[in-house]
């Protein structure tokens, strides 16, 4: 048996790494998918492939093992390991799977730990620094635990005045506020753009605490939908493992006991996603879903407006729709912001 | 001496043990997840804290995942995560 | 030097904790740890490191512990023998060799090595794995390069390879430079080694091509699998009439060194040299085989 790197790029690497995948029951190559691997390992004996893994980012993907070599999982931990170290050779120490639950035992096995399980997926880490150093890190405040403590969830791309609404109210009806703003990267705003214009447009509440969601939050793009039934909902089911991370992994230690959401009259997918939350979180947290705020014209505000505008060069209708500290940031950058586009 | 950079070495084969060095803002800090923590757990943490005494690190956050390994890999393992740490071309032939 | 029994050499991947932990519990004449083709470039400090180690502590029992090196084209090769010479490694064996030179570079290495770690000079021997058309044609000045040397191996993966043709069941391919190693062996007073036989589900192949190598003359095979040491070792085992023969020689040894004489005879012929160390090699292979005991009689079964 030797084991060696493939190019997935070539069509002869690809094609067999497909055809070894489908025939073990993975199916859902989607092109954003597959464009998103590293590196692909394959394992061969008398030239034929016994076992797969890919790198894609910090996750594992595409494992496979044919039933013949499994050894009592002696090669499951072969092919885990491998990643691992090559994974690190990349400097990535952190690692996420996504898996089906019956494989949960299997990756405890080899070291890694339960984030969230529903009834068709699970998602489980390895690696430094976990969800706990995560939890370490986060500012607390003096007894926490006979505090009422509220969080929200936003991607703020950017924070209009629909955001501050919420935050502010939640300031109102709470001892203090987690803000985790969405670490991922796919949108117009850079994380650390809208990082930092969260923390500027509710600096003056000051039990509000603005942290970053790093991995533990909505990582929808993360998500490989490859092991689903096709006729599964993808994002109500990523909303279900969402919640269900949150509410144990998250609110649970922080003794986070209300999440505050913006109702959505326009967008489908959050729409599911706030359905899923008031399903899972009840009775720990409770779920308060507010009313969004209009403008002064009456209409309802939302980033997606504001995107739009920068796009028209629409500076006097953003000013409408955000705090100051973020239009001051939308005016000096309008440029940047629209090459993005 | 402290360790900086992230480090990761041994596998979590049957026999192996992996470790995951990282910085620590607190001294020594172990975690060990072995089958045989009840029983051994002892042993094997003498055996990495005697191995970081003679690399002199004092500040070291070690995650170790334990599949049964006997002292000499567990020995082995621990060199090579601290040789990857510290950059170490060359091992340390006065302390292996 | 008294020459030892090397019917078997188990390949053991480096990088394997639990394989390197087990490599002594098999009986294999040598142990070969391999630090090369069986780890990845990323794990080549780590499989350095874990068989430092195990030689440290672990017990081999009598086995000849090997280990292939990274060749001198590698960055790895100066740390391998440094910490190899460390360890006490009883030989190093070198991939790839073309010539008498990479050898005799090898050896200065280690003499560095040896005095650097208060080894005793001398004490860590030397093999060469023949891979390559050149290798095979050089093969008795490989054998002839330095004291040191121990023995000669086939690799035949790529050797066949250099020679445009492939592993074939009768090994017709390999005739050649069987011969060759053998014959340089042989007259360079150093072991052979016959290459691996990868399939090892293919039992009857495996003891066909063994059969095959020991009636050539080869010392034993590369073995990759603990399964295939038995069928080695048995086709190995000396026959009751060839043990008889051999334990007559002894006795006619041992008869005219008490009689003070100089000439050694057995049933009206004279004993030579050769015919004494071939006496004494079937010994050493029926007392590993179990066939006698210490003092030479039949263990009755």
């Amino acid at each position: 048996m030797e084991v060696r790197e493939i190019d997935l790029h070539v069509k002869r690497n690809f094609d067999r790494w497909h055809s070894f995948l489908i025939e073990h029951g993975i199916s859902g190559f989607a092109p954003q998918e597959t464009a998103a691997i590293d590196r692909t390992f394959i394992w061969n004996e008398a030239g034929q492939i016994i076992a797969t893994g890919s790198i894609a980012g910090n996750i594992l993907k595409y494992i496979a093992i044919d039933d013949a070599y499994q050894n009592g999982g002696a090669m499951f931990n072969q092919v885990v390991s491998k990643l691992m170290n090559e994974a690190a050779q990349l400097g990535r120490f952190h690692l996420f799977v996504f898996t089906k639950p019956k494989y949960i035992k299997s990756f405890s096995y080899v070291g890694f730990h339960l984030l969230a399980e529903v009834e068709d997926g699970a998602v489980l880490e390895t690696g430094t620094p976990d969800i706990n150093d995560y939890l370490d890190q986060l500012p607390k405040i003096n007894d926490q635990h006979d505090k009422k403590i509220a969080a929200i969830v936003m991607n703020a791309n950017p924070f209009t005045l629909g955001h501050r609404y919420l935050v502010e109210k939640a300031s109102r009806e709470n001892d203090s506020v987690y803000v985790f703003v969405v670490s991922q990267d796919v949108s117009l705003f850079k994380f650390d753009e809208r990082f930092k214009l969260v923390k500027a447009g509710t600096e003056d509440l000051k039990n509000v605490i603005v942290v970053p969601g790093k991995e533990y939050m909505v990582s929808y793009a993360t998500f490989p939908a490859y092991f689903l039934k096709d006729d599964q909902n993808v994002g109500r089911f990523q909303a279900k493992l969402d919640a269900e991370l949150f509410k144990n992994k998250i609110a649970a230690p922080l003794n986070i006991t209300r999440r505050y959401l913006g109702s959505e009259p326009y967008s489908k997918t959050t729409d599911v996603y706030n359905d899923e939350l008031s399903k899972v979180l009840p009775p720990e947290v409770e779920v308060r879903i507010i009313e969004r705020k209009k403008n002064v014209g009456g209409k309802i505000i939302t980033a997606t407006q504001v995107r739009e505008a920068i796009q028209r060069d629409d500076l006097s209708m953003i000013k409408n729709f955000v705090p100051e500290t973020t239009f001051d940031f939308i005016k000096e950058n309008i440029g940047l912001l629209k090459d993005r586009f | 001496m402290k360790i900086e950079k992230t480090a990761l070495a041994g596998t979590v084969e049957s026999s192996d043990i992996q470790f995951t060095l990282s910085a620590s803002d607190n001294g020594i800090q172990i975690d060990l997840d072995s089958p045989v923590k009840d029983l051994y757990g002892k042993q094997i943490i003498q055996v990495i804290e005697d191995t970081l005494k003679a690399y002199n690190i004092e500040s070291v956050k070690v995650k170790a995942i334990d599949k049964g390994a006997l002292d000499c890999v567990i020995k082995a393992r621990l060199v090579t995560a601290i040789q990857r740490s510290l950059g170490m071309d060359e091992p340390n032939w006065e302390v292996l | 030097m008294e020459e030892r029994l090397r019917r078997t050499m188990m390949f053991v991947p480096g990088n394997n904790a639990g394989m390197v932990r087990d490599a002594g519990i098999y009986g294999a004449d040598s142990i070969m740890f391999d630090l090369e083709d069986a780890v990845s470039l990323a794990e080549k400090d780590s499989a350095r490191m874990l068989v430092y180690q195990a030689l440290q502590t672990q017990d081999y029992g009598d086995a000849e512990l090997v280990v292939r090196i990274n060749g001198n084209d590698t960055k790895y090769f100066h740390d391998d023998v440094f910490a190899m010479v460390k360890a006490g490694i009883d030989v190093i064996r070198l991939p790839k060799v073309e010539s008498a030179e990479m050898m005799q570079d090898l050896v200065k290495v280690i003499e560095e090595a040896e005095k650097k770690f208060g080894r005793e000079p001398g004490s860590t021997h030397v093999m060469a794995a023949i891979e390559s058309a050149r290798g095979v044609l050089k093969s008795l000045e490989i054998a002839e390069s330095t004291d040191r040397m121990i023995g000669l191996a086939l690799s035949a993966e790529d050797y066949t390879t250099d020679l445009k043709t492939k592993r074939y069941v009768d090994g017709v391919e390999l005739e050649f430079a069987r011969n060759m190693i053998l014959n340089a062996a042989r007259a360079a007073g150093i072991a052979a080694f016959d290459t691996v036989f990868t399939k090892v589900d293919d039992m009857d192949g495996f003891k066909k091509e063994t059969e095959h190598i020991y009636k050539l003359g080869f010392d034993g095979k590369s073995i990759i699998n603990p399964r295939q040491i038995d069928v080695v070792n048995k086709i190995y085992e000396p026959t009751r009439a060839e043990i008889e023969n051999a334990l007559d020689v002894e006795a006619a040894l041992e008869e005219a060194h008490r009689k003070n004489s100089g000439v050694i005879a057995l049933n009206g012929q004279m004993v030579d040299r050769p015919v004494a160390l071939r006496a004494q090699r079937v010994i050493r292979l029926a007392k590993a085989s179990n066939l006698i005991n210490e003092e030479g009689d039949f263990i009755e079964e």
